[in-house]
């Protein structure tokens, strides 16, 4: 039963996090560009849904709106929220190149978070906003969690067709051709900064989709869910499944949840040892990491398996 | 006389934001050096500052030996863990370029936050030290561990200086910054000017840490804490030299500090990156101006 309860939390978690690992993979491993602020667009599609689908402010809240609209008008919102903060914050990054790239989408990425932190007049500041709506599944005569799940697997599935299908066009030509040799892709004639801000807006809308469903899983949007762990999550995933493919990145996002969830698994007597767990899984998920990016075993296996 | 008392509280910022921006500078010498000799942005290099105020901590309450040997303790165990890693982990890689490095430390900063919190646990730390004594100047106020920081940001920045251009090791230094493979042609030994500058930046970090610990209270989130404002204070100085460093250092230090004065101080980390985002917007080659290799 435990194993049924974590094939579940897997899927779940596993395949709302595999579409921001996929988002990465189109811009970083076949766009070249380092985003190190993926959490943002993350919690700006999760805020959106939320104001968009909670009751106007009454009592104590001290948001300033709330529209008690529909579900999917929430998660429409997400999409357009999530895509228009690319707009912003992609127009004037995308001309920097590699680390200074990184270096401003992770400085855009804690500017929002700390707004959403200290400003309560969007989300109740570090309280959050609670009782998130989330469509109501009892129609289909199951477990909430297992309705959640197969929606999160369906749009992972979404995601990942709609981006195979842009990576297997001329357009996903291109797109490889400006990150192996920029000038040359020039030289023929890409406009490359165009293409490259639109690769960072297409893959920032599933990114804002998946917001909203993780809000209407959690029911709680707040600050602390949003911080730059979710990028480094995501950038663990991508690395650990092997770079450039998108099965690996689905993979391996799935494997560093399985790892992560089924070490939450095991029930702790004491505070503290709980807390060992944790700074375990922290040096475990670490070490992966440096491990896997020293070796790279899949970009091994993946040559070996392509014919030369 | 209303308009004095502004002028008086504005100056008491100021002292406290040149304080702060004499520990970011402390902070940011080694991160920007390593970026400089190494050529990656080391984000486990503010992990260094957690690993020395706790190292310290651990001698200077656990062992209750006398600040002053715990801080070297500290210190000394700060630089053998950054060359460590160093060697063991970055110098492998290399060939895969700085991208990948930079991803990999923050592989790595997992590792050491994981090991300090798992060592360390929750909870406020201070070390065993006097508290600190404030003096008057002119209505201002400052306290000798803030004046301590001061002191030892701008010892360090000279000795730096004196170090990069008047020492052999120093110029093999510089000479690998501004060009490896040259630098390697000329007879330079790579590794051990390698070595050096990981001795260096992470005793600097390690510096930091003790500084840290002495101004403030340690708890196992502030390394993450830190990083956000030393990857500040670098950008602004277009990842180049000691000067724009120093420079930077109190540009960010100043502005997040006197920022207080008319925006909420939840918000005084966000004005570092306010910053950052202007900079790279109208300056992508930071401050200093000069083209980052």
């Amino acid at each position: 039963m435990i194993w049924a309860q974590l094939l579940t939390t897997v899927v779940m978690f596993g395949s709302v996090y595999a579409v921001l690992t996929l988002a990465l993979n189109l811009q970083y491993a076949r766009g070249g560009m380092i985003n190190f602020g993926m959490v943002a667009y993350f919690a700006a599609g999760a805020y959106a849904y939320a104001i968009v689908t909670q009751a106007p402010p009454e009592g104590l809240d001290q948001y300033l709106f709330g529209f008690a609209a529909p579900w999917w008008a929430g998660f429409l919102a997400a999409g357009l929220a999530s895509l228009a903060f690319a707009v912003l914050t992609g127009w004037p990054t995308l001309r920097l190149r590699g680390e200074y790239l990184a270096l401003t989408t992770f400085a855009f990425a804690e500017v929002f978070h700390s707004v959403l932190l200290n400003e309560r007049r969007i989300g109740n500041g570090s309280v959050g906003l609670s009782n998130v709506e989330r469509p109501d599944v009892a129609w289909t005569g199951l477990d909430d969690t297992i309705v959640y799940a197969v929606a999160a697997l369906t749009m992972m599935l979404a995601t990942a067709y709609v981006f195979n299908r842009i990576l297997a066009s001329p357009y996903g030509r291109v797109l490889d051709a400006i990150r192996e040799d920029e000038l040359a892709a020039q030289t023929v004639g890409k406009k490359i900064t165009r293409i490259r801000f639109e690769v960072f807006l297409i893959s920032a809308i599933p990114v804002g989709f998946a917001g909203a469903l993780y809000a209407m899983i959690t029911t709680l949007v707040s600050p602390t869910l949003y911080t730059a762990e979710v990028t480094f999550t995501v950038w663990i995933a991508l690395v650990l499944g092997g770079e450039r493919t998108i099965v690996g990145a689905v993979l391996g996002t799935m494997a560093l949840i399985f790892i992560q969830e089924s070490l939450r698994v095991y029930p702790f007597e004491t505070v503290r040892a709980a807390q060992i767990a944790a700074s375990a899984e922290e040096i475990l998920t670490g070490a992966i990491f440096i491990v896997m990016l020293r070796w790279q075993p899949f970009e091994k296996l993946m040559k070996k398996g392509r014919p030369s | 006389m209303a308009s004095g008392g502004t002028m008086t509280l504005f100056a008491q910022f100021l002292v406290a934001g040149v304080a702060t921006g004499c520990f970011l500078i402390l902070a940011t010498i080694g991160f920007s050096l390593t970026r400089r000799v190494e050529g990656f942005l080391n984000i486990a290099h503010a992990q260094l500052i957690g690993v020395s105020a706790f190292t310290t901590w651990a001698v200077n309450v656990l062992l209750g030996w006398h600040i002053l040997a715990a801080a070297a303790i500290g210190i000394v165990f700060t630089a053998l863990v950054g060359l460590a890693i160093g060697r063991l982990v970055y110098e492998p890689i290399r060939h895969h370029g700085p991208a990948v490095m930079l991803i990999s430390s923050v592989g790595v900063t997992y590792v050491i936050g994981g090991i300090v919190d798992a060592a360390v646990g929750t909870g406020i730390r201070t070390f065993d030290i006097p508290l600190a004594t404030s003096y008057e100047f002119f209505g201002v106020r400052i306290t000798d561990y803030q004046a301590m920081v001061m002191a030892l940001a701008a010892l360090s920045g000279v000795s730096m200086a004196l170090f990069l251009n008047k020492t052999k090791i120093g110029l093999a230094v510089r000479a690998m910054a501004a060009n490896p493979e040259l630098a390697a042609s000329r007879g330079i030994d790579v590794r051990r000017t390698s070595m050096a500058t990981w001795l260096l930046a992470s005793g600097l970090a390690g510096l930091a840490g003790v500084m840290l610990g002495v101004v403030a209270t340690l708890s196992t989130d502030i390394a993450f804490r830190q990083i956000l404002q030393v990857l500040a204070v670098a950008i602004l100085a277009g990842l180049g030299s000691l000067y724009s460093v120093i420079l930077s250092g109190l540009i960010v230090g100043i502005a997040m500090d006197v920022s207080v004065l008319w925006i909420p101080a939840g918000y005084r980390p966000l004005i570092a990156f306010a910053l950052v985002i202007v900079v790279l917007l109208f300056r992508p080659e930071g401050l200093a101006g000069r083209k980052s290799s």
